[in-house]
């Protein structure tokens, strides 16, 4: 079955320091605004009383939760880039039932 | 038998021209400039970066001046103690910030990012360390093109060790902001630093040296999103560098007796020092582009070349484009009043919010491990543990009284709850209440904390009190 060639995804052919950027970067950002707004209303010592956590001190906590989030938050970036990525090769028409 | 020579065309695949299709980025090595703005670009270096390196080693009383100290969960700047419930203080001093920048931006264009910005301050710094070590612009590109030699590999050696001190030395002093730099120095020189705040200072020096010694310019064009968005703030009459072609073209070189105008020439001599002073590389005769970081270097380099031709400064120039245009000059416009005004009244109301805080906190925290105890009497009893915040100067005697429950009892473990200035204190607390006077399995109670010395001075928090399902409602 022939497609259409859909060429290569424009995203694919940035330069790879802007793809990276657009990965690392903006998570960055956004795990920081999370990472202070979590502990300025979660005190890391009450969270660091429940069972099976490990012992850390709460600078300890505050980076473990920053790359907790940014973790998080670059998996969202790397599947926007991801989708963003998708190329489909265009429809060929076709005959429709009702003659369009 | 002479054949036509058949020009050798190379043939690649498919697929490695289309991996090709970007141009892969060409350093970028911007030439020496002297000049009214560039000397202004120093002066904003040591400014800016004095303060960053001065301030946290500024005491205040007998604490650091300036101090986000993160353990103990309280951010010292001058004579203010701020404690997380301040947090909505750090979001509108933020949007303060943005708001500035707006502001700033519709007057004077990119004037932060090519005097103020971090990126470009730190860029400065290292690449001045560069030039030191690597030489101007033709010893620096000569060098890339060298083969590597024992001379070529003591040059950058040296360039990067002193990056990388630069660097360190800049990490330690980020960290020294949020833990007191005089025992961070002592226990470094001791070679004991937490495992934390070595990361930390690794971390911040590794982005300092990434950023500064290695990015430098794509920072602006790939990570910046203020670059992004900033020409959304401009119009006509917002500051911008613009080069006159009214006046430069068309260009050509010539001799400096010549009589240019007669000959049909503009001012410009197409020498091309703007495009090499540039720190992005781009030609600002083009017109203003998404890559000028507004810097000035083009400024001052034509600038000294008309001087040296005998021409009138301001071939390229700040300018706005309503001024090209030969139209007046405007400041107070639209935008600029909206900007302004809404600044005005927001620093005004954050200030007044600050500076009128209530210097007490309160913060009530159930205990959790049962939803409800019962006395041996039968009571329905709760326990909570209050948050006591002292963010006065001063110390203070606390009373601790309950509402909204009706015959509910509260129950202190000690009476006398003193907490120093600046300090929480925990109270455990506990409030017992006859299970026929509950209404609801889940009811409403408001803590109540004065201030003994100051009836003025006091704050309530809600809270919930747990019981069984009432007698009625079954």
């Amino acid at each position: 079955m022939q497609h259409a060639d859909p060429g290569p995804s424009p995203i694919a052919t940035l330069p790879a320091v802007q793809r990276v950027s657009a990965v690392l970067w903006p998570s960055f950002l956004f795990a920081g605004v999370a990472t202070m707004v979590f502990f300025a209303l979660i005190d890391p010592l009450v969270l660091l009383d429940c069972q099976g956590v490990p012992p850390l001190s709460r600078t300890g906590a505050y980076s473990l939760g920053f790359f907790l989030f940014w973790l998080l938050t670059a998996g969202a970036s790397m599947c926007t880039l991801y989708f963003l990525g998708t190329r489909i090769p265009p429809r060929k028409p076709i005959e429709e039932p009702d003659g369009s | 038998m002479n054949e036509p020579k058949v020009p050798d065309i190379p043939i690649e695949f498919a697929d490695e021209v289309e991996r090709e299709l970007y141009a892969r980025r060409k350093k970028i090595y911007p030439r020496e400039v002297t000049g009214r703005f560039a000397s202004l670009r120093t002066l904003a270096v040591w400014v800016l970066l004095g303060i960053y390196y001065v301030v946290p080693w500024l005491r205040w009383d007998d604490r650091q001046m300036v101090l986000f100290d993160l353990p103990a969960r309280k951010f010292y700047i001058l004579w203010f103690a701020f404690f997380p419930q301040d947090f909505l203080f750090l979001t509108f001093f933020l949007i303060l910030c943005a708001l500035s920048l707006f502001f700033f931006t519709s007057l004077a264009g990119r004037l932060w990012c090519g005097f103020a910005c971090p990126q470009t301050v730190w860029t400065e710094v290292f690449m001045w360390i560069e030039r030191k070590f690597e030489g101007d612009r033709a010893r620096r590109q000569k060098l890339d093109r060298a083969p590597p030699t024992a001379r070529k590999f003591l040059i950058k050696g040296g360039k990067h060790a002193v990056w990388i001190v630069f660097a360190l030395w800049t990490g330690f002093t980020f960290v020294g902001f949020f833990t007191p730099i005089g025992d961070l120095a002592q226990r470094l020189a001791q070679f004991a630093l937490g495992p934390w705040e070595t990361f930390w200072i690794l971390f911040y020096a590794l982005a300092t040296y990434g950023n500064a010694g290695w990015m430098r310019e794509q920072v602006c064009i790939y990570m910046c999103p203020y670059a992004r968005f900033q020409s959304a703030m401009f119009d006509r009459d917002t500051m911008i560098i613009a080069y006159d072609p009214g006046r430069g073209e068309p260009r050509g070189s010539r001799k400096r007796s010549v009589d240019h105008k007669a000959r049909g020439l503009g001012d410009c001599i197409d020498c091309t020092m703007c495009v090499q002073v540039c720190p992005t590389g781009i030609d600002i005769r083009d017109g203003l582009q998404y890559q000028c970081i507004g810097c000035a270097a083009c400024i001052d380099a034509c600038d000294a070349v008309m001087d040296k031709m005998e021409y009138p400064r301001g071939l390229i120039r700040f300018t706005t484009e309503n001024a090209v245009e030969g139209k007046p000059v405007r400041v107070l416009r639209t935008r600029t009043v909206i900007y302004g005004t809404a600044l005005l009244l927001l620093s005004a109301g954050v200030l007044a919010a600050v500076l009128m805080r209530t210097p007490l906190g309160l913060d009530v925290l159930r205990d959790r491990n049962a939803l409800y105890r019962e006395t041996p009497q039968g009571l329905v009893e709760n326990v909570y543990t209050l948050k006591v915040i002292n963010m006065d100067e001063r110390e203070h005697r606390y009373s601790v009284e309950i509402a909204g429950l009706p015959g509910a009892r509260l129950i202190l473990e000690h009476d006398d709850v003193r907490v120093a200035p600046g300090e929480v204190l925990a109270v455990p607390v506990r409030v017992q209440v006859d299970p026929y006077a509950l209404r609801h399995a889940s009811s409403s109670l408001t803590f109540l904390v004065k201030a003994v010395d100051d009836p003025d001075l006091g704050a309530h928090r809600e809270a919930r009190f747990l019981g069984p399902t009432p007698v009625a409602a079954r």
